[in-house]
C-alpha cells in the first residue's frame, strides 16, 4: 500500500480500485498525521475515487467544516460549495479532509494556525511553510496525491518548495474564487499541490474556468494543460531575474545554478535580465494585501456566524470582543496595518504609492516578457526553517515571500518544481514563472526540468 | 512612520477590535517597524505609472431573480436566530 501512495495518481489509478485508492490513503493518514498534523478534519465516509483530494481549510465543501483554522469560525459548516471543489466532483473526485493553514491563510509557515503547527514531512522539528502547509504536507507525507491551496503572496508555492512536492499558482482569474473565503480578492487564487508536473496539470485542468458566480473569473477558454508535457524546451528562453540572484549565495545559489544548466542541457536559452522594481514586491504585497483584507475580514463580526462573544451586552461589543477573542495576532496585525494603510491621511501616502510601485512591477515584468518565455528564481531563499525560528519577528517571516509575491502582484501562473536537497537532506525548489494564461508552457516547460531530475521520486523518511 | 499608542488606538477602532494596553502597546511596535520597511517603496520614482491600470470593466449580468444560499445552512451557523432573523443586541438607544 505503500508503494501506491509514491505514485502519481496518473499511474496509481490504473493499479488499484477506487475503493482501494481512497482506503489506503485513509490508512496512510492514519499512519503518519499523528506526526505530522496537516489535517483539521477526516472525511472517515469519503466516496471511491481515483482522485482522492484534500482541501485547505479555506476552501468550502458542504459535508465538513471550514474553519479558515481560526478560532472565529471554529464551527462554521459552508451552506455550499466552491466551485472548484464542485468541478472536481463532477469529475469523481473525493475529498478526504481539510488540512492545515495558517489563520485565514496569513502566513508562511503555518505556525499561525489557530489549531496549532502542521511539521515539514522531511524533518518535523520544522516548517512546513504556508500558509497552505497542511496541503503540502498532505502530498508530501504521501497521505493523498493531491490538495488544493490558495495563493494570496505566494502560499501554495512557498510550502510546496519547502515540502520538496510541485505547487501551481494559475493566472489571476483562471480559477473562481466562490467559495474560498477571501483574503486579498485581487491577488487570490486557488492553487494545486501535488507530486508530479502531470498530476498538477490535470487537477488545474478540472478546476479552471469560467464562473457566473465570480466577477473576475476569465471567460478565456481553458488550454489543454497537458498536452505539451513530452514537447522539451529546446529553443525556449528563460529568464533568470538578476535583482533575485544577485545576493544569493550558499546552498540555495547552487542548487538554482544547477537547475540552470539542466535547462541548458535540454537545449534552453538562459540569460539574465533585469526586473529593477523586484526588490520591492513585499513592501508592495503587505500594504495592498493587508489594505485588502482589513476589509474583506469585516465580515466576521460575530452577526451572522462564527464566533460571539459571551461578554458582548451591546451591537458594539458585538463587533470589538468577537473580533478581539477569535482573531489570531498575525490576523490583527494584518487588518491592523491594512486599515492604517487605507484610513484618511495616509491613503495615498501608503497604498496609493503602493499601487503606483505595483505598476511600475507589471511595466518591468513586461519588458522583460517580450524578450523571454519565461522567468526563473529559486522559489523561496532558504530551505525549512525550524518551527519557532521567525514566530517573533513578523517581519523576518514576510521576507519568505520575496520571490513568490511577485507573481501574485501581477497576476502571472507560476510553479514550483522540486530542485534537489540541501546538506540537511531539506528541500529545494525551483520557480518557472510565465505570461498571463500561459500555463500550458509552464506546465511544458516544468515537466522538462522534472524529466531531467526526478526529485519527486525521493521519499521523505516516514516511519 | 512611527506607531504610538494613540495611533493604534485610532486604528483599532476603526478595526472594530479590542486590544488591552499591553497588546496595543505591542501592536504599535510593531506596526512600528514593518512600516520602517514598507518606506522603501518612496525611493521609487513612480512618475508615469498609475494607481489603477485596467482596462476591463466588472461584467454584467442580466437582472434576474435566481436561488440564494439554503436558508437552513445559514441558521445552521447563526449564533443567535429566531423566525429568520439573526438576533442581535439592542441598537435603538434608550
Amino acid at each position: 500500500m505503500t508503494d501506491l501512495l509514491d505514485l502519481p495518481f496518473t499511474d496509481a489509478r490504473a493499479q488499484v480500485s477506487p475503493r482501494g485508492y481512497v482506503d489506503a490513503c485513509l490508512a496512510a493518514i492514519d499512519r503518519h498525521d499523528p506526526k505530522i498534523s496537516a489535517f483539521l478534519s477526516v472525511a472517515r465516509d469519503a466516496k471511491p475515487s481515483a482522485l482522492p483530494i484534500v482541501l485547505k481549510d479555506n476552501i468550502a465543501a458542504t459535508e465538513l467544516p471550514t474553519t479558515c483554522a481560526s478560532r472565529i469560525l471554529r464551527n462554521y459548516k459552508s451552506p455550499f460549495d466552491a466551485t472548484a471543489v464542485a468541478r472536481l466532483r463532477t469529475k469523481g473526485a473525493s475529498i478526504l479532509g481539510k488540512t492545515n493553514l495558517d489563520e485565514f491563510a496569513m502566513g508562511s509557515s503555518c505556525e499561525h494556525s489557530s489549531i496549532g503547527p502542521t511539521r515539514n514531512p522531511w524533518d518535523t522539528t520544522r516548517v512546513p511553510g504556508g500558509s497552505s502547509g497542511g496541503s503540502a504536507a498532505a502530498v508530501a507525507a504521501r497521505m493523498v496525491p493531491a490538495g488544493l491551496g490558495s495563493e494570496t503572496g505566494g502560499s501554495v508555492r512557498q510550502p510546496a518548495a519547502l515540502c520538496g512536492v510541485v505547487g501551481v499558482k494559475p493566472t489571476y482569474g483562471r480559477v473562481s474564487r466562490w467559495g474560498l473565503v477571501a483574503f486579498a480578492s485581487g491577488l487570490d487564487q486557488i492553487g494545486v499541490v501535488t507530486k508530479t508536473v502531470r498530476e498538477a496539470a490535470e487537477v488545474l485542468g478540472i478546476v479552471a474556468g469560467h464562473d457566473p458566480l465570480d466577477s473576475t473569473s476569465s471567460t478565456r477558454d481553458v488550454d489543454d494543460y497537458a498536452a505539451d508535457l513530452d514537447t522539451g524546451i529546446k529553443g525556449m528562453r528563460f529568464g533568470v531575474v538578476r535583482e533575485a540572484i544577485e545576493k544569493l549565495e550558499g546552498e540555495v545559489r547552487a542548487n538554482f545554478d544547477a537547475a540552470v544548466a539542466v535547462l541548458r542541457s535540454c537545449g534552453a536559452i538562459v540569460e539574465e535580465v533585469s526586473v529593477p522594481t523586484i526588490g520591492y514586491a513585499i513592501a508592495i504585497y503587505y500594504i495592498v494585501a493587508n489594505a485588502e483584507a482589513s476589509a474583506n475580514l469585516s465580515r466576521f463580526d460575530g452577526i451572522r456566524y462564527g464566533h460571539r462573544s459571551d461578554r458582548a451586552k451591546t451591537l458594539e461589543d458585538v463587533y470589538f470582543e468577537s473580533r478581539g477573542e477569535g482573531f489570531g495576532a498575525e490576523v490583527k496585525r494584518r487588518i491592523m496595518l491594512g486599515t492604517f494603510a487605507l484610513s484618511s491621511g495616509y491613503y495615498d501616502a501608503y497604498y496609493g504609492r503602493a499601487q503606483r510601485v505595483r505598476a511600475k512591477l507589471r511595466h518591468d515584468f513586461d519588458v522583460a516578457f517580450e524578450k523571454y518565455d519565461f522567468l526563473i528564481t529559486p522559489t523561496t531563499p532558504e530551505s525549512a526553517f525550524e518551527i519557532g525560528a521567525k514566530t517573533d519577528d513578523p517581519l523576518s517571516m514576510y521576507l519568505n515571500d520575496i520571490f513568490t509575491a511577485p507573481a501574485n502582484l501581477i497576476g502571472i501562473p507560476a510553479i514550483a518544481v522540486p530542485s534537489g536537497f540541501d546538506k540537511l537532506g531539506l528541500p529545494l525548489s525551483l520557480q518557472i514563472m510565465a505570461p498571463h494564461f500561459a500555463e500550458r508552457a509552464m506546465f511544458r516547460a516544468a515537466a522538462a526540468y522534472e524529466r531531467e531530475t526526478n526529485f519527486w521520486k525521493r521519499r521523505p523518511p516516514l516511519a | 512612520m512611527k506607531i504610538d499608542r494613540d495611533e493604534a488606538r485610532r486604528i483599532a477602532d476603526l478595526a472594530h477590535l479590542e486590544f488591552d494596553d499591553a497588546a496595543l502597546d505591542r501592536m504599535a511596535g510593531e506596526m512600528t517597524k514593518i512600516l520602517g520597511y514598507i518606506d522603501q517603496l518612496n525611493e521609487v520614482d513612480t512618475i508615469g505609472f498609475e494607481e489603477h491600470g485596467g482596462n476591463e470593466a466588472t461584467p454584467m449580468r442580466a437582472d434576474e431573480p435566481r436561488s440564494s444560499i439554503d436558508r437552513d445552512g445559514v441558521a445552521a451557523n447563526a449564533p443567535k436566530w429566531r423566525d429568520g432573523f439573526f438576533v442581535v443586541p439592542k441598537v435603538i438607544g434608550e
